[in-house]
């Protein structure tokens, strides 16, 4: 039986794009675990035994092994390290190498730091650097960037599911108004005002149906997670850990294009799935994640989650990948505000990657980081009101995401 | 100690390639200067300070076994692979089969028709620097032949609210001296016979979408 994997700690600098005072990812690293050592005082840095780094890209980071950097700066030489990578689910990757070297056995402290510094290049360079990321070969100019793709994938769902562009606009208000008492959010320290779905319908057009308010923003920050043992989780948190239950990492194509008919997906889930429109990845990883946790029935298991809402499109596609609704009940889904902080299960109360901000090393760790402050009751101390306290929650769902759905994890937590 | 070459017939796995025909179409002013710091900035209370770093950098893209493709579309042609196990072709192109049961079997090249049908289908308003201009941006994703896959390109010859599920498509190719051998080097036009359907609702929305857009992109230097 492998050993169970616990959080106990983390923290995120304040997410922004521009000057945050934050601006060094090695300083940033450092104050993300004294904010978690005032959390958690038992906490002492000799614990840490590995520590995982989780960046993106070298095209905003502009130093090669950037990690190294922030390894010594931290004191922890001779503590083994290395980075993980895998684009917009980079931060999900790295949580689950983490609770991988926990349940092996090896290790019993695992530090996980993130970072991305997206402002170091301008919102438009910053978008084509993204687009790296796609198949260059057959898609770089070609529209030019992710949220076209993710349009264009988004326009055959919404018309297969009968969900309209004021559907999915409600959660491009939710989660920006979700961040408002939010003070680290890029919108609680930007625009920061309540916006409503018509606010979304009014934004500029991005790529059809995808408006600017449908979209995430480029962020810089940094955030630190704290893996571990329970025996080690029972000594420095005894009444505040949660556990990782259930997890699921799994995979699709690079290429959207490339998953009308692929043979891996025919043979697990039948002919026409995932095609173009749902993602395979999000419903693989959560079928692993939710077997693991023992979950059958998530709408009603699962009490609120913090997933990766790059688009409001995308939040609804995900919706779906996860089993909360199917094609049939969707739109109403929807239409219920079921995901809204007043709804049966309450999703990105921390504001997501549209509230909160998407600095893309850090992002998979913040959702993590808002899903372990519920479960252990820190939300009061950490937002500036109890608006977004899921109160009593037991169970949270963290979700991982990159490229058009090309990687995706899953998590289960719960209250110890 | 050493001096002596060894003329030993190496073992090489496969043929080098030598290259003689070799095209630049790289702006004035590009230059590979390496790396530079080129300027900095102070808060005005002198507590931080930002640095600027410069790199300009030319990447040889070595295509390798996918060249027929990228050397087809200099000739106007779109080649696909196609197993010669399970008979499942492709454009993008596969050199290897992804079906597990072919156990990465060798693909082969079949020409494409130069007819495709929409997948899916969106107007882009915003792009990445260098496309801002070109903006609003028609994208499809479609299915070119029997292809198993769907490819992404753009779509002209067409107002943009009139883009449809579906529809059929002809390749359009740039004319020969304008090629570069790169994706954007065909587009995809509506088929001779195909016309729009009726106006509606969703495409009123769309239009009131993208107004906005023709008139930024006027503004744009
Ligand atoms: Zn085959």
């Amino acid at each position: 039986m492998p050993r169970k994997v616990c959080i106990v700690g983390g923290a995120t600098t304040p997410f922004d794009y521009g000057p945050t005072g934050f601006e060094s990812i090695e300083g940033g690293a450092a104050e993300c675990i004294k904010e978690t050592q005032k959390d958690i005082p038992d906490f002492s840095m000799r614990d840490l035994d590995l520590m995982i780094y989780s960046h993106f890209s070298v095209h905003f980071g502009h130093q090669l092994c950037s990690e190294w950097i922030i390894h010594d700066h931290l004191g922890l030489v001779g503590v083994p390290h290395y980075r993980v990578e895998n684009g917009g689910n980079t931060g999900g990757s790295a949580l689950y190498a983490a609770s991988l070297a926990v349940m092996s056995g090896h290790h019993d402290a695992v530090g996980v730091v993130g970072w991305e510094t997206m402002d170091s290049v301008s919102q438009s360079q910053g978008s084509e650097f993204i687009a790296l990321a796609s198949d260059i070969r057959y898609e770089l100019l070609v529209g030019g960037i992710y949220p076209i793709y993710y349009a264009a994938m988004a326009n055959k769902w919404m018309k297969d599911n009968n969900v309209s562009e004021e559907d999915v606009a409600t959660i491009g208000a939710k989660n920006r108004n979700n961040a408002m008492d939010n003070p680290k959010a890029q919108w609680y320290r930007n625009e920061h005002k309540y916006i409503t779905a018509d606010d979304v319908m009014n934004s500029r057009l991005i790529s059809y149906p995808i408006k600017k308010y449908d979209c995430c923003l480029m962020s810089r920050g940094v955030a630190f997670v704290l893996v571990c043992s329970e025996e080690y989780a029972k000594k420095i948190n005894p009444d505040g850990y949660v556990t990782i239950d259930g997890m699921g990492l799994s995979s699709c194509t690079i290429r959207a294009g490339d998953r009308l008919n692929f043979p891996g997906w025919t043979e697990r889930y039948g002919k026409g799935y995932p095609g173009m429109t749902e993602f395979g990845a999000c419903r693989n990883a959560a079928d692993q994640a939710y077997k693991m946790a023992g979950i059958k029935n998530p709408r009603k298991e699962i009490d609120f989650g913090e997933i990766h809402d790059a688009f409001s499109t995308s939040e609804a596609q995900i919706y779906k990948a996860l089993y909360l609704a199917d094609e049939n009940n969707i739109a109403q889904f929807l239409r219920d505000e079921s995901t809204h902080m007043h709804g049966e299960i309450p999703m990105n109360p921390g504001g997501g990657l549209m509230g909160y901000g998407h600095p893309v090393g850090a992002t998979g760790l913040m959702s993590t980081i808002e899903c372990f402050y519920q479960l252990s009751d820190m939300i009061p101390k950490k937002h500036l009101s109890r608006k977004t306290e899921v109160a009593d929650a037991e169970c949270g769902i963290v979700n991982s995401h990159a490229g058009t759905g090309t990687s995706i994890s899953n998590f289960i937590l719960r209250r110890c | 100690m050493g001096g002596e070459t060894i003329t030993r017939k190496k073992k090489k796995f496969a043929k080098e390639p030598n290259f003689t025909e070799k095209k630049t179409y790289r702006p004035e002013g590009v230059k590979e200067t390496g790396l530079a710091f080129i300027g900095h900035e102070i808060s005005e209370d002198g507590n931080t300070m930002n640095q600027f770093l410069h790199y300009d950098q030319l990447y040889t893209i070595r295509h390798g076994w996918n060249s027929k493709f990228f050397k087809g579309l200099l000739e106007g042609k779109i080649w696909g692979t196609k197993c010669p196990k399970c008979g499942d072709t492709w454009v993008p192109v596969r050199t290897h089969c992804w079906n597990l049961d072919c156990n990465l079997e060798k693909t082969e090249w079949v020409e494409m028709p130069l007819t495709a049908k929409v997948h899916t289908w969106t107007i882009a308003g915003w792009s990445g620097r260098s496309s801002l201009k070109r903006l609003p941006i028609v994208l499809v994703y479609a299915v070119i032949g029997d292809s198993k896959v769907a490819i992404a390109n753009e779509l002209h010859g067409i107002d943009s609210w009139d883009a449809e599920f579906g529809m059929p498509l002809k390749i359009v190719f740039k004319p020969k001296g304008e090629r570069s051998g790169i994706i954007t080097d065909f587009h995809f036009e509506p088929t001779n016979d195909w016309k729009p359907s009726p106006t509606n609702e969703e495409k009123e929305r769309i239009k009131q979408l993208v107004e906005p857009v023709y008139e930024w992109v006027k503004t744009l230097k």
